[in-house]
Parts: structure tokens; sequence; C-alpha cells
């Protein structure tokens, strides 16, 4: 089982089109593959496939929301003071919490000295599969209880259903959220290696930079895509000097097309409704490099980019009683 | 409200990521920056970019600090409580030793310190990210940019996004204007809600029809009115767009047809509305942020 997982930092860079037409390619030249959505806050894979129903649909419940019981609160307060997410709030006299932004962590239950506040179980969101698209994988994807927190353990479940329908020889290709945080460390984390894609800005770049400090934290090797890059030739070259500099493998570029958003909006895959667009020629070629060059040769390509110098996590600490 | 602004925020938000978010926020908030005293606040803090597309650095750093609690085992009976309150998954309790922490999974959350009877929990502190506050020098004027930036590698999101809407929120005098991230979770709640009034930017696709019906939804759930601005007119049919507004009651105020130009000024770090004045899209971005300035 290899997993790949196609991650960015910045948003609206072309993630999930490469992702899913990497799935699509993959599954035709006869691999068993698995994609899976590991963006549960703006979940948009299946749009692409054109996916608009699903085999199952589960509750992920493992979330909890704080509730006060006004009959018992005396508006202390104390809850308001110890909330680390400042989730809650004086209004018009009365301590509310907001049930958006509370993470259920009980630590409102545990100052209330009337024991006013309990803790009842909230759903942190859905999952859904579909058992076999057209091309024969399946799409497994999540979708968060709106304005809550949790998506990150979504990535975490439905990547658990990723490798439980997977056989050892599946290749499961991860569709990561815009961002570094829980989302993409959640889809990062025990991820075989990751594609990473940027566009020649020096928005993208700087995210660029953020997100492959994060794979190294992880060790994993990482490829890289530059997509829209006729939009800036000049800039492609600082990230392929990044790119050489930091051991990153160059897996291809693909230009600008307006046949993506056109393929977008007739909820079809670009390589199937415009194969002859230029974006869908490169993203062929790319994939088809990706099969070659990483996945016939695993064992050597993982040997080669794998980041050589350890870089893991690690936490800024203050000790008690220090500044 | 918590925040303890009453009026003059707004929130630039959207779901999906790449949607001109950023692009619309800087504009607007430069473009107002003769009439009214402006503070930013990228609140993108997983993918901080607003000073890069102003082109400047960034300033006057303050770290981030959440609890992390430390065991004082001449205290600790090894009871466990601590571990079995602990929602992260952040305490180990190996059968018959000591509690052991794994940091980067604390939320800094304090259940563990409350929940401990023996007194065993004292406070120490870890970094999860930074907050910058910088003055951006626009010639006559100037605006104040507040930036949260998420360390490398730390996951807990939320408490860097409320650090620097906080730290924007004391710099605040006249007009906040809020770019937030992609997504529809806390940290996208956190960052909009007490704003009075939410700019969805989405572009004519389902991609970005679906998630901004997320947002919408979101921002009616918290009361705030959402006002649409369609980025990228052009690239596909906005129909769809228009049947959301209509189903939300969010009134679509501009519309921004997509153009290589916009993509140069970001590119070179220097706003629309500075880099080509006259150029249309700088003149919508105008309207937008008078628009905001009449409404705040």
């Amino acid at each position: 089982m290899i997993e790949i997982a196609v991650a960015s930092g910045k948003g609206g860079v072309g993630k999930s089109t490469i992702a899913t037409s990497l799935a699509i390619i993959l599954a035709k030249s006869g691999w068993k593959v698995i994609l899976a959505d590991a963006d549960a806050e703006a979940p948009n894979a299946h749009l692409i496939l054109g996916i608009d129903s699903w085999d199952e649909v589960r509750d992920y419940s493992e979330g909890y929301v704080a509730e006060i019981d006004y009959t018992k609160c005396n508006t202390c307060g104390a809850c308001a003071k110890s909330c680390a997410f400042k989730a809650v709030k004086l209004v018009n006299g009365r301590y509310v919490i907001n049930k958006f932004t509370c993470e259920g962590c009980l630590t409102c239950s545990l100052v209330c000295p009337k024991q006013a506040i309990q803790r009842i179980k909230a759903s942190a969101g859905k999952l859904r599969i579909v058992r076999e698209t057209r091309w024969g994988f399946p799409l497994v994807s999540a979708l968060l209880s709106l304005g809550r927190p949790n998506s990150g353990k979504l990535v975490t479940e439905i990547k658990e259903i990723a490798r439980s329908l997977a056989r050892s020889d599946t290749i499961i290709i991860l569709d990561s959220a815009a961002g570094i945080g829980c989302q993409v460390i959640a889809s990062l984390a025990g991820a075989s290696a990751a594609i990473l894609v940027a566009e020649p800005t020096p928005a993208s770049f700087s995210d660029l930079r953020r997100i492959h400090s994060v794979a190294k934290h992880f060790g994993i090797p990482s490829a890289l895509v530059i997509n829209k890059y006729d939009l800036n030739p000049e800039y492609v070259k600082v990230i392929v000097e990044y790119a050489v500099t930091e051991n990153i493998d160059i897996l291809g570029t693909v230009p600008y097309d307006d046949h993506v958003p056109k393929s977008l909006s007739y909820m079809k895959p670009l390589i199937e409704v415009f194969p002859e667009a230029s974006a869908s020629k490169a993203i062929t070629d790319l994939a088809k490099r990706f099969e070659e060059k990483i996945l016939r040769n695993w064992a050597e390509w993982r040997r080669k980019f794998t980041p050589t110098k350890a870089a893991p996590y690690v936490p800024i600490i203050i000790k008690p009683n220090e500044r | 409200m918590y925040w303890g602004v009453q009026v003059g925020v707004a929130a630039v938000t959207g779901g999906k990521g790449g949607t001109g978010k950023s692009t619309i926020a800087i504009n607007m908030a430069v473009a107002i920056a003769n009439s009214r005293d402006v503070v930013l606040a990228d609140l993108d803090v997983e993918a901080p970019n607003d000073h890069i597309l102003l082109g400047i650095d960034l300033k006057d750093k303050e770290a981030v600090k959440i609890m992390i609690p430390f065991i004082d085992y001449s205290k600790c009976v090894k009871c466990g409580a601590c571990a079995e309150v602990c929602d992260s998954g952040a305490i180990l309790m190996p059968k018959g030793k000591y509690p052991y922490i794994l940091p980067r999974l604390c939320s800094g959350c304090r259940a563990c310190y409350f929940t401990c009877r023996a007194k065993a929990i004292s406070e120490g502190y870890r970094v999860v990210g930074y907050t910058y506050r910088t003055e951006v020098n626009l010639g006559s004027t100037s605006i104040t940019l507040v930036t949260g930036m998420l360390r490398e590698g730390e996951e807990h999101v939320i408490h860097t996004v409320l650090a620097a809407k906080e730290r924007a929120i004391r710099e605040y005098r006249d007009v906040l204007i809020i770019d937030t991230a992609a997504g529809s979770g806390n940290n996208v709640t956190a960052a909009i809600e007490d704003s009075d009034i939410i700019l969805a930017v989405t572009e004519p696709t389902p991609l970005g029809l679906h998630d901004l019906t997320l947002i919408l939804e979101l921002a009616s759930r918290l009361g705030i009115e959402a006002l649409i601005v369609i980025n990228k007119v052009g690239i596909g049919p906005k129909d769809k767009i228009v049947d959301v507004a209509k189903k939300y009651r969010a009134k679509v105020i501009a519309e921004v047809p997509y153009s290589k130009d916009v993509v140069s000024s970001y590119i070179n770090g220097v706003p629309l509305v500075r880099a080509a004045p006259n150029h249309p899209i700088a003149l919508t971005f105008r309207k937008l942020g008078n628009y905001l300035s009449e409404v705040l």
C-alpha cells in the first residue's frame, strides 16, 4: 500500500484537479486506487468526478459540546475565564456556550462550582463513501459539521476507511486541504510520499515552503507539480531552484488552461471532456511520469528523495516558572 | 459581544481556497485607507499571504502560548484521571507508570490540570504560533496589518487565530477588515463571528458554489449578513451562484472578471489599486471598499 498526499499549503492551486486526474489515469492503467478527499471543510473531489450520491453516509459523532443548566448557573463566569477556546461569552447577563467553537474539552464543567455544565455528544460530521466510481475506484469523503472543530479527526477517520478498503498493492491518493494545520497534518501523518502543488507566485511559494517543512517533519519524500506555470515563467525558476536545493523531485509543470474551470462546470473530469486541452496533456504526462518514475520504481525513488537530514517537529516548550 | 467591538468589522471569507479572498481584502483595505483608519487582520494563520501581496516584511513578533501540563512526580499518584479526561489523546498512561505527555497533540485546554486531585499538574507553555503587527506605508497614509502565523508542525490552529484577532482588536480604531482561511470549520467561525458583515468571495464553478453554500449557511446560523463577490467571472456560468444568493438573501455586490493583470499585481506584491489605479478591476475593488466603508 502506497499513500500519496497531494498538498499545497495555498488553496486553489489545483490539488483536487491533480489528485482526481491521477486517480483516474492510474485506475485506467490497471492500478488499484482509492481516492480519499482529505478536506472535510471544503470537500470538492466528488464534484470534479460528477458524483452526487453516496453508497453510504455515516455519522461520525466523536465530539462533544458543553451545555449550561441555567437553573444551577450562578453566573460566576468561571467557565468563560477557563475556556482556552474563548467559546463562552456573556450575552445579556448570561453566560452562553458558542456551539460552533466549543471543543467539548470538559474544562468548563470541571471549574464550574455549581456543577451546572454538562457536555453532550455532538456530531463531528459525516463520512461518505462511494464504493465504486465510474473508473472502478472507491471515493471516501468527509463533511465537517458546519463551523465546528475536529476536521482533523474526520480526515484521520476517512484515512482509516481508505486503509480498510485497501489491499497490499493499493495506491491511496489523498486530496488534502489547504493550509498546514490539523487536517493537513492528519493527511500527511503516515503517508508514504507527498505531491506538492504550487503555482509560480510568491504567495504560493511561501505556502509551499511551509507545507514542505511539515512534510519533512514526517520524513517523507516529496514530488513537485508547478501548476499554471506560464502565468509567470520567471518565478518558476525560483521554485525549481528551491526544489533542487531541497531534494524535491520535480514531477512536471501544467499550463494555465481555461478548459480546467470549464470542465468543472460540466462536472466531468478535465482529462475526459477535453483530452486534447494543453492542461489535460500535461496532466496525463505527469501521471505517466508518476507511474514510471515513482510507482514502478518505488523503493529506489523513495530512497533517493527521502529527506536525508532528519527535521522532526520540535515543540517550543516553556517550563512552569520559566518566562 | 465577546470581542467588544460593536461596529466596523468586515470579514472576507468564502470556503474554497484560491477564490481571491486575500486579493480582495488587501485591495479594499488599501482603497479606503485615505478616508478610514484601517486595521487588516490576516487570520489565515496556516497560509498567511496578505503581507506578501502587500510586498512587506512582517514586524513586531509576539509568541502565541498555550498551556501544556507538567507532572510533578512527587505528587502524582498515577491515578490516570488526566489521561482519561484528555480528548486530544495527548496524555499516555502506561500501566503502573507516570503519565507521559505528547506535546504536539495537546490542545492546551487544561482539563487535566483541573481534573488532577493530587494537584500534581503545573502549567507550562508551548508556543504554537506567532502574531505580527506591521504598519503598511502607503505614502500619504497607512494601514495596520496584524498577521497570525501558525508554527510549522503545529496542528492546533484556533489559538493563533484567536490571538491574532485579539491583537487586531487591540489595534482597532475605526475599520477592521478580517481575511480568513479557506474552509468552513471553527477557525473560520472564530475569525468571522461578531463581525458586522461577511464578504463571501467565490468563483463561478461548482466547487466555488458548494463551498459558498457552506459559508452562507454558517453566516446565517451566526446571524451575520453576508454579501457576495463573484470573482473570476467568465471562467464558468454564474447562474447557480445567483440562485443560492437569492435563497440566502445575500446580495451579490460585485462581479470581478478573470484577468491576468490581477495575477501580475499579485506576483509583484503591489495591490492593483496602487499598481494600476485606473484599471477597471482596480475601480471595482475601490467601489467595493467604498461600499464597505459606507456600511461600516
